[in-house]
């Protein structure tokens, strides 16, 4: 009980704002305002790692961490492609995962937008010439729209996603 | 010269009418030469010793052609180097040595996809990396031509183990997740709640990535080797690099050595504070884990402060540092270090008053200590689990030597025991880096050399665990490149530690693990 009490009136801790949290302030209105136009106020989200090294899946966590926190401009991360507009894939696509990715995207409702992301999946990696890839993710689905890095940090994500909602303001045939 | 498991192994060996043949490699190891039969013998031998444990087999291509060798790495419990065994392997056919020490099934599963080896008496003859996707005789360390692989594909399914019962059900996850996780299949079979059995696949995200690095120059492979799962970048580009340092016999300046301690510990601190905040976020308690997101995500921008990478790529390259670090951001890094410090510590005691909290973790997924030497754990789940092992101590590297630091264990095995490993190895790492920082000295940070020809094994302290990197160089070209993350030990350790707990407690058991899947397909 008394815990309560003194978290009531304690003295708050707040955290320095610092000047990369103010750009992904901009970017994420305006991604928002795409948002609310193109998608109807949610943007639905379904991330793929068809063989990335983990980097690129711990940025996209991060963009749901309290420093960025995505959902508060209309974009969120489902648990099925079923419920999905964009699927997000990661890492260049492996051998061992082609059959899983063509399965995941075939399971969208139409219609639906494949983003790249990273440089594996770019189809700029590393990887290119191994038996146990098949290259960018473009040798397997039809990509839309590439987010380059290695990885690409969250405010470039988000940026990749603003120009991205920029690039089909025409909605897909 | 020889250590005293070296000298009793040869006489014993001697006794028994087996030559062995003796020499040391470029990395201090030990290579011990024995007949392809003899292995079973020296094996059994060491087993019976209880400060060893088996880290590593695999499959090198011998000076001669068309001949391969099996190298059998073992870790003393003591500051000697690593023994490893060498045999060379007739008619593609090796015993297998599952018997005496366990976790060679995997290292045995491993050499037989990727040569073809046929290991006698092996008890699971399985594909482990190689999935349906490719030829049943497609062996890609021996032949690769990609353009065979689309030709007769394995037309057999994978045969899980397979469990009946009255009430008894299957609960088939992955490899594709419902989150932003890696892949990876996990067969539950399950009675009502409880996990009766968990059966893990894993190997799809198989990039082949030893295969690509052969052929390669250092400066290649160094950057592959950061690709090997992402957020143990540093430390897999500090083991290779160790690992060609030690070839060309490079003496690095001693900034360099302390620089990379502090991007090392670094990243182990932003790994350890994202499973922290994973494992509440996973008993359903964001409240507690933001301020581990928040506190991760600061560190991580420090880390591109110091080598503009968010996780630490590109930094550390063979013969020290890519690039310095201003001591008058390392001094502020270390200021910002106090209060980061209070407030990990706040954040740690606001877990520990929640007692929802702790009763979740308290008693979930139990690894019982007597499962460490046997799957030669390493890492925060071993010394949850009782063991007091660590590299940075026990193969000490780099100006680890001179620094104070505790290594918590813990015995109980339980998420509770893994989260407060976690928690105060967080801790020690930022009482390394202020000390490090503290006494770094000034100079170059970087000593070109001759990459040179031989072979060396290197042993790191990873976030998850003892890392191996295993290397021949010939004139600064990669001729063969091995790598033994401590994901690849761990993962098997989940199969037991989920058995009797409910499936809803698998993802916190699972994160209180946070393995890589990355670092074991390789």
């Amino acid at each position: 009980m008394h815990k309560i009490i003194r978290n009531i009136f304690s003295r708050k801790l707040s955290s320095v704002k610092d000047p990369t949290t103010e750009d992904f302030e901009i970017t994420g209105l305006q991604l928002k305002e795409h948002v609310c136009r193109v998608f109807g106020r949610s943007l639905a989200i379904r991330e793929l790692d068809s063989g990335s090294d983990n980097s690129a899946e711990i940025e996209l966590n991060n963009l749901s961490t309290p420093h960025y926190d995505i959902e508060r401009f209309g974009v969120s991360f489902v648990a099925s492609p079923r419920h999905a507009d964009v699927l997000l894939i990661t890492g260049a696509v492996t051998r061992n995962m082609q059959e899983a990715v063509m399965k995941t995207y075939a399971a969208m409702p139409r219609p639906c937008w494949v983003i790249a992301v990273g440089d594996d999946a770019c189809g700029e990696g590393l990887l290119n010439g191994s038996y146990g890839v098949l290259g960018g993710a473009d040798k397997v689905l039809p990509v839309d729209f590439k987010i380059p890095g290695n990885p690409p940090t969250p405010l470039e994500i988000m940026q990749g996603l603003a120009s991205f909602m920029e690039s089909i303001r025409q909605p897909k045939a | 010269m020889m250590d005293i498991v070296t000298t009793g192994l040869m006489t014993h060996l001697e006794s028994r009418q087996i030559g062995s043949r003796f020499s040391r490699g470029e990395g201090g190891e030990y290579y011990l030469r024995v007949p392809g039969d003899g292995i079973i013998e020296a094996a059994g031998w060491l087993a019976n010793r209880e400060d060893l444990a088996l880290i590593g087999i695999w499959a090198v291509p011998g000076h001669e052609k068309d001949c391969l060798e099996l190298y059998y790495a073992f870790e003393l419990k003591q500051p000697s180097p690593a023994l490893v065994m060498i045999a060379e392997v007739k008619n593609n056919q090796a015993p297998s040595i599952y018997k005496i020490f366990p976790a060679a099934i995997n290292f045995e599963r491993r050499a037989r996809d990727w040569y073809g080896l046929d290991f006698t008496s092996l008890p699971d003859t399985r594909r482990l990396l190689l999935h349906e996707a490719y030829p049943a005789d497609f062996h890609p360390m021996v032949d690769s031509d990609p353009e065979t692989l689309s030709s007769n594909l394995a037309t057999t399914e994978y045969s899980f183990k397979k469990f009946e019962g009255e009430g008894l059900y299957q609960v088939p996850v992955g490899p594709v997740h419902a989150g932003i996780i890696e892949p990876g299949h996990f067969r539950f079979s399950v009675i009502g709640e409880t996990i009766f059995n968990l059966e893990l696949r894993l190997g799809y995200k198989h990039r082949g990535l030893n295969k690509l690095a052969e052929g390669k120059t250092v400066a290649e492979v160094n950057k592959l080797s950061e690709s090997i799962s992402g957020d143990e970048s540093a430390v897999n580009a500090c083991s290779f690099s160790l690992a060609v340092e030690k070839i060309a016999g490079a003496e690095l300046p001693k900034r360099a050595w302390e620089l990379r301690t502090i991007l090392l510990e670094m990243e182990r601190l932003y790994s350890h504070l994202g499973d922290l905040a994973g494992m509440l976020v996973d008993v359903g308690y964001p409240i507690g884990a933001s301020p581990f997101f928040i506190l991760r995500e600061e560190i991580m921008r420090w880390n591109a402060t110091f080598t503009g990478s968010r996780f630490l790529k590109g930094a550390i390259i063979p013969g020290g540092l890519s690039r310095d670090i201003e001591d008058g951001m390392l001094q502020k890094f270390k200021f910002f270090l106090v209060t980061f410090s209070r407030r990990m510590r706040k954040a740690l005691s606001d877990v520990d008053e929640s007692a929802w909290v702790i009763d979740r973790f308290e008693t979930t997924g139990i690894v019982s200590p007597e499962l460490v030497a046997p799957l030669s754990l390493s890492g925060p789940v071993a010394r949850a689990s009782g063991y007091d092992g660590d590299t940075r101590q026990l193969h000490t590297y780099g100006v680890y030597t001179g620094l104070k630091y505790t290594i918590p264990v813990k015995t109980s095995g339980d998420v509770l025991a893994r989260f407060r490993v976690k928690a105060e190895e967080a801790a020690s790492s930022i009482d390394i880096i202020s000390e490090t920082i503290a006494r770094c000295s000034p100079g170059p940070v970087f000593s070109g050399f001759d990459p040179g020809s031989g072979q060396a094994i290197a042993m790191l302290e990873a976030p998850r665990g003892r890392n191996i990197h295993w290397l021949r160089v010939k004139n600064g070209t990669v001729e063969h490149w091995e790598v033994i993350t401590a994901s690849f030990c761990n993962w098997p350790a989940i199969e037991h530690a989920v058995i009797n707990n409910i499936l809803p407690d698998f993802p916190v058991i699972n994160k209180s693990f946070n393995l890589s899947y990355a670092g074991n397909d390789l």
